[in-house]
């Protein structure tokens, strides 16, 4: 039996395990490495500039719901003088520039706010599927009452725990499953989408758009529709190409799709649930304008930002981290928007016209005052279909199942 | 008188873990001479000429090039003092042009090539040793003997005054080999000096002036080709008299009780080409057959077709009347053929296996061995013990790698399974080549032994003394072709190898 | 010139070697490990004392060690069993894939209609033959056409990555949760389709796990005892031995393949069975089980019994790895105390060929034979 070969082999077999892994610690981006210093900063709460912060928890509150009325709180706030154990997992790396970095600012943002009262901690790079679950479990062993989860993918492993733990506080982003310790929160971001395109509308000379897209959920599609319609509100003739990379964070798939888009003659490139800035640098190396999505990217990219949808995680987490030292914590639904601050449009950059300045702030004013009203009839499908008719709004219901791609998006809903 | 002296290696000593290579070896080369080093496999001939051309350093010892100490740290140093090597396994590149190939390596070939230029140089090189070959050829389509002309210019074209030639004529037919030594005379009578490695009595006889004779590592003594002769040179070589004789056989063969049949037969090589054409032969019971022939021209084929490793293109091989599936070697086992390869070590036997799991090689499927498709592990080992004892195998044990045995019981360990199996015939091919002398014995004895006990051998070798010691008739292969079988008490030398060179018309006519 | 050491072949592979070295690779691992964490202000001994807490030392902890464990012992299996003959499977990842889409239609199928022993082991054989048919191909491309496995392996990961995300992301496929509203996901299996898991001693052990540990005794058994075991071994050391003794290698190429496949298979259904419950796309993809196998199998020096053995191991320094990490703990320093651990063992390899001898005066060597 000859091995000679074996430890040429396990070294490889190393490599590519690590590589694999380092598919989602961003390693082979060397970007979103240096993104890190600048995106902190402008990731604050208090730096943003577009609105005001909510003052003091009282306009979140509008939009959570408990998911039963009478519910009792649940006690899993800390010994007296003990501080609270909190922690966050993570499914990519906190300098991957988009998606974890947001909630790992939001959990420094909670640190700062509560100092010596609260001791955060966070694991990155957990993958989905059972391994969730050990990592959940791990926690609570180190004493952690108080759990954030925020990638869908670990829905069943927290549901699970929460369930096994009723001790236990689990928050989770972007879910849907409940518990009477298991808590959802989210927002629409549609209304933010709408500001970006219409900032990409604006940008574009050819009125020939490309967009990619993380996953055919109706989530997703929501917002490619609401980028879609700002862009052919600021130039009705705007086409968007669309391609899903059913990937939420490939830096690298990221940034090829982005390349192909331009070659095939966009000149603006956008993204929607792409946790990664990658796409950005295929713009910087074609100097096409490029509005981003869930972090602001401007000091990074200045000779190509526009602007990008962001969430400010802290607004709901503070107070309700709040209402655990206060005893009052119970679970429910949290849906943020652009009027409660949680869903905040990034600074513009350099390309963004006056003009276009002065249509999207003015936009975004009607938006504050009904959030989500650019799904209003009359509106077509990609095919030519009346999807609302003339007069009729989209119910909260329509658009949490959103399953159309409207007019002027050149792309398909695959499986439907 | 000192200025004659080209070379003088004193005292050379050259030790590997395990093994003293050169034990204080003399030699002497003076210039304008053809010097053969003679010596057996393992005698310390390979491991001298390497010394000299700087590829290994002496452990002890003095090297002089015209009476000046030297000391080579590679292959490039004594080239460039005038010591050049053909070596036994050419080292060209196939899809260049000879002429490419001569000046490759070259440092002072200018970056630029001037082709036309450096084809007339080789040109008129080659003519005037006396070697054809066309520069503007590339090398896969020259014949081996050509291949080796090209190696000898690469030296002479980098300016060597003294040539080591190692075992040149091993892959050469006797009319090619004679166009060598012609070269070589052209070679020395320019002043050049020729070392000339060999363990072939015959030509170290036709060709050298002088003759070092190694044994063990060390120097027997050097001696004037006109004064010595074969007999005196090969007990020199194996320390004591070896009688060319043939073996008394003790059973007599019967050639008509045929035991092996091989009827017409055609074969591919491994590139796909014809290699056997029409084959016919019979092996009788207790019958030795040998195949003379210089290798290449189809025994290897003959042996893996019969052997079922190779499908027949035309043709059959049957043993006692039964016609052997072609291509199955499982057919060619269970029919009764035993088959000793050339390459022992690894297509005979599985090196990296022990010494049991190889003496179960050709029986592990049988009842005795495995059932319901498991291995009987305590059978194979009781087997195995039994043979090792038999067969005198030296081993620490029957769990030790085939590939740590010396060469020796490693064809032991082989020639003891293809007994165990039973056979009606056996097939071996280069029964004895890189063995030493003791074990060439043992294996020719087992030969000898086996036949007198009924077994048909097909015994194919190179080695023409062999053969005619050994089998009561004698085929001769040259291009796939069987061209002449005499009977062993017939043959002569000189027939025979004229017939191995292609030369059947002149030696029926 | 002269290094002061060389390295030396080793003739023999004494048995006491065995243990050895691997035990002297983890010391070494421990302590390299120990001069990084210095160098990065942490103290060793308290990272030591997490790692061996948090991965074996605490029936919770031993629990999660042989959850995450399983899939690699499954992997591990499958490339130590390709390893052996010298076919470079690297496709444990994808046949992995397969598998569990084989086991999660057949869960689904018949998860409420059959009785729960008969479902588990039809998930079995289901992630057998899909993970063994699409290694299969593989080996078929081997025997037939030459091509090499490493790069036609590696390949159709990518490629079973692609039907996952179809069947579950781009169409209504079977496996899809048609109430999966808001992101697609796999359609749950039923309850009886959910593989057992036991408790003993408090740890708990899943199925697949025991399950496991019989195929690698099967694994064991095939290749140390059986004559197909001998054939393969035979291919492995000499081809040309192989062909003179008639041993058919083409198919035994195929049929190895396949069955390395059909173990990576099984890792496949046990994901399905013992822990996700529903054709998990994206988690599967995001765990890499099938290039850790060969980690596994590389570290256990394709010994299937070892295998499972390094597995346990491997899924415990898994589980410390995500302990250890925090704030103060970057995941980069633990994949780097992970990466030289293993290491370390890989190098163990070359001290059990060779020996490392000091570089003596040539004067001085003694002479043999």
């Amino acid at each position: 039996m000859t091995k000679k070969w074996l430890p040429a082999i396990a070294v490889l077999a190393l490599g590519a395990s690590l590589v694999a892994c380092g598919s989602d610690s961003a390693s082979d981006d060397a970007a979103a490495t240096e993104d890190t210093m600048a995106t902190e900063d402008t990731m604050a709460p208090t730096d943003d500039t577009t609105a005001a912060p909510a003052a003091d928890g009282t306009s979140w509150e509008s939009n959570f719901t408990p998911w039963t009325a009478d519910a009792a709180p649940v006690k899993c706030g800390p010994k007296e003088g003990e501080p609270l154990k909190a922690a966050w997992v993570y499914v990519g790396p906190i300098n991957d520039g988009g998606w974890t970095q947001a909630h790992d600012a939001s959990r420094l943002a909670v640190q700062e706010k509560f100092g010596d009262k609260i001791v955060t901690t966070y694991k990155e790079n957990v993958p989905e599927g059972d391994q969730t679950a050990q990592v959940i479990d791990d926690l609570i062993a180190d004493g952690n009452t108080l759990i954030f989860g925020t990638s869908f993918g670990f829905q069943d492993a927290f549901a699970a725990a929460a369930e096994k733990n009723p001790d236990i506080c689990f928050e989770f982003a972007t879910g849907y499953k409940s518990a009477p310790n298991l808590s959802q929160f989210y927002g629409s971001a549609e209304d933010t989408d709408y500001l970006t395109g219409m900032a990409a509308g604006y940008a574009s000379k050819t009125g020939k758009l490309g967009i990619l897209a993380a996953f055919p959920i109706p989530e997703v599609i929501r917002g490619v529709n609401a980028w879609t319609l700002g862009a052919r509100a600021a130039n009705p003739k705007a086409e968007v190409k669309l391609v899903w990379t059913n990937n939420w964070f490939d830096p690298a798939l990221e940034r090829k799709t982005a390349e192909a888009l331009i070659a095939g003659g966009a000149d603006v490139i956008g993204v929607k649930s792409q946790d990664s800035p990658a796409s950005g640098d295929a713009a910087k190396a074609a100097g096409v304008p490029w509005a981003g999505y869930d972090s602001d990217q401007s000091a990074n990219y200045p000779d190509v930002w526009l602007t990008a949808t962001t969430y400010h995680w802290d607004v709901y987490e503070i107070p309700r981290i709040q209402s655990i030292f206060d005893g009052t914590w119970v679970a429910g639904n949290y849906y943020g928007d652009i009027e409660d601050t949680f869903v905040r449009l990034a600074p513009y950059g350099k390309l963004v016209s006056e003009e276009a300045k002065a249509a999207i702030e003015a936009k975004k004013a009607e938006f504050i005052k009904a959030p989500g009203s650019m799904f209003t009839g009359p509106l077509n499908d990609n095919t030519g279909k009346e999807v609302i008719p003339a007069g009729k709004s989209a119910t909260y219901g329509e658009l949490m199942s959103q399953n159309f791609l409207v007019e002027g998006v050149d792309g398909e809903i695959p499986a439907s | 008188m000192t200025n004659t002296i080209a070379v003088h290696m004193s005292g050379v000593v050259k030790r590997f873990p395990g093994v003293v290579a050169n034990d204080g070896v003399e030699f002497e080369l003076r210039r304008g001479e053809v010097h053969a080093l003679l010596g057996e496999n393992g005698a310390g001939k390979s491991t001298l000429s390497n010394i000299l051309t700087g590829l290994y350093r002496p452990d002890e010892g003095t090297i002089e090039l015209n009476g000046a100490p030297v000391s080579f740290s590679s292959p490039r140093d004594a080239l460039n003092a005038g010591i050049g090597m053909v070596h036994q396994h050419f080292r060209l590149v196939e899809t260049f042009s000879v002429a490419e190939n001569v000046v490759l390596g070259n440092p002072d070939t200018a970056f630029l090539l001037d082709t036309a230029a450096i084809n007339e140089r080789v040109k008129e090189l080659a003519a005037r040793y006396d070697m054809a070959v066309d520069p503007e050829a590339r090398v896969w389509q020259l014949s081996v003997g050509e291949q080796q002309r090209v190696e000898i210019l690469k030296v002479l074209y980098r300016g060597a005054q003294v040539l080591i030639l190692d075992e040149p004529t091993a892959v050469l037919t006797p009319i090619e080999a004679d166009a060598l030594f012609r070269t070589l005379r052209a070679m020395t009578a320019e002043g050049r000096t020729v070392i000339f490695i060999s363990h072939k009595l015959d030509e170290v006889m036709a060709v050298s002036d002088r003759i070092t004779v190694l044994r063990g590592g060390r120097t027997v003594g050097t001696v004037d080709t006109s004064s010595t002769n074969k007999r005196d040179l090969a007990s020199m070589m194996v320390g004591r008299n070896v009688e060319f004789t043939r073996v008394q056989r003790k059973t007599p063969a019967q050639a008509n009780d045929v035991v092996l049949h091989v009827e017409n037969l055609g074969g591919h090589d491994d590139r796909g080409r014809d290699a056997l054409h029409g084959v016919t032969l019979t092996v009788g019971r207790g019958e030795i057959v040998g195949i003379a022939g210089v290798a290449g021209n189809g025994q290897r084929e003959l042996a893996e077709v019969i052997a079922g490793m190779r499908h027949a293109t035309t043709g059959s091989v049957s043993v006692e009347g039964k016609v052997l599936q072609s291509g199955k070697a499982r057919a060619a086992i269970a029919g009764g053929v035993a088959h000793v390869p050339e390459d022992r070590l690894h297509t005979g036997l599985a090196a990296g296996h022990s010494v049991e799991d190889n003496l179960a090689l050709k029986s592990y499927r049988s009842s005795l061995l495995s059932r319901f498709g498991l291995l009987r592990r305590q059978a194979m080992r009781d087997g195995a013990t039994a043979l090792v004892e038999r067969y005198d195998v030296k081993t620490p044990s029957t769990q030790t790698a085939v590939r740590l045995l010396s060469g020796g019981n490693v064809q032991k360990v082989l020639l003891a399974r293809e007994f165990s199996t039973g056979p009606k015939v056996l097939i071996a091919a280069s029964p004895t080549r890189g063995l030493d002398v003791g074990a060439i014995e043992s294996v020719r004895e087992r030969l000898v032994e086996a036949a007198d006990g009924g077994l048909g051998v097909l015994l194919i070798s190179e080695d023409l003394d062999e053969i005619m010691s050994l089998a009561d008739r004698i085929a001769v292969m040259y291009e796939g072709r069987i061209v002449a079988v005499i009977p062993a008490d017939k043959a002569d030398r000189e027939t025979i190898g004229l017939l191995m060179g292609g030369s059947q018309l002149e030696a029926t006519s | 010139m002269k290094s002061p050491v060389r390295l030396e072949r080793r003739l023999e592979q004494p048995k006491w070697l065995n243990w050895a070295i691997p035990l002297i690779s983890l010391l070494g691992a421990l302590a390299v490990g120990a001069i990084v964490l210095l160098l990065t202000g942490k103290n060793p001994l308290d990272v030591y004392q997490r790692i061996f807490e948090r991965g074996f030392l605490s029936t919770r902890a031993l629990t999660g060690t042989l959850r995450t464990a399983t899939p690699f012992a499954f992997t591990g299996l499958c490339a130590a069993a390709a390893f052996r003959l010298g076919v470079i499977n690297i496709g444990g990842e994808g046949q992995l894939y397969m598998g569990a889409i084989g086991a999660s239609y057949v869960g689904l199928i018949m998860g409420n209609s059959y009785p729960v022993g008969i479902v588990i082991i039809a998930m079995v054989f289901a992630g057998m033959i899909f993970g063994g048919m699409y290694a299969g191909f593989v080996g078929l491309l081997r025997a037939q056409f030459n091509t090499n496995e490493i790069i036609t392996s590696l390949m159709m990961n990518y490629i079973a990555g692609i039907i996952l995300n179809y069947l579950i992301f781009n169409s209504l496929s079977y496996w899809r949760d048609p109430r999966s509203a808001g992101f697609p996901s796999g359609k749950p299996l039923d309850k009886r389709a959910f593989w057992p898991s036991y408790d003993i001693g408090g740890v708990g052990i899943s199925f697949g796990l025991i399950l496991a540990a019989f195929v690698a005794l099967a694994v064991w058994v095939l290749y140390k005892r059986s004559r197909f075991g001998f054939e393969i071994g035979v291919i492995a050391d000499s081809p040309r031995a192989a062909r003179y003794i008639g041993i058919r290698t083409k198919t035994t190429i195929v049929v190895v393949t396949a069955l390395s496949g059909a173990l990576a298979g099984i890792g496949g259904a046990s994901q399905v069975g013992d822990f996700t419950h529903y054709l998990d796309a994206k988690g599967l993809q995001l765990n890499s089980f099938g290039y850790t196998g060969i980690v596994v199998a590389a570290l256990a020096r394709l010994n299937p019994l070892g295998a499972i053995v390094v597995a346990i191991l491997l899924g415990g320094l898994t589980n410390a790895g995500y302990s250890l990490q925090g704030p103060d703990f970057p995941s980069g320093l633990v994949g780097t105390l992970q990466g030289l651990i293993l290491f370390t063992a890989v190098a163990g390899e070359i001290l059990m060929k060779y020996r490392v001898k000091r570089n003596t005066a040539a004067k001085k060597a003694t002479v043999a034979s």
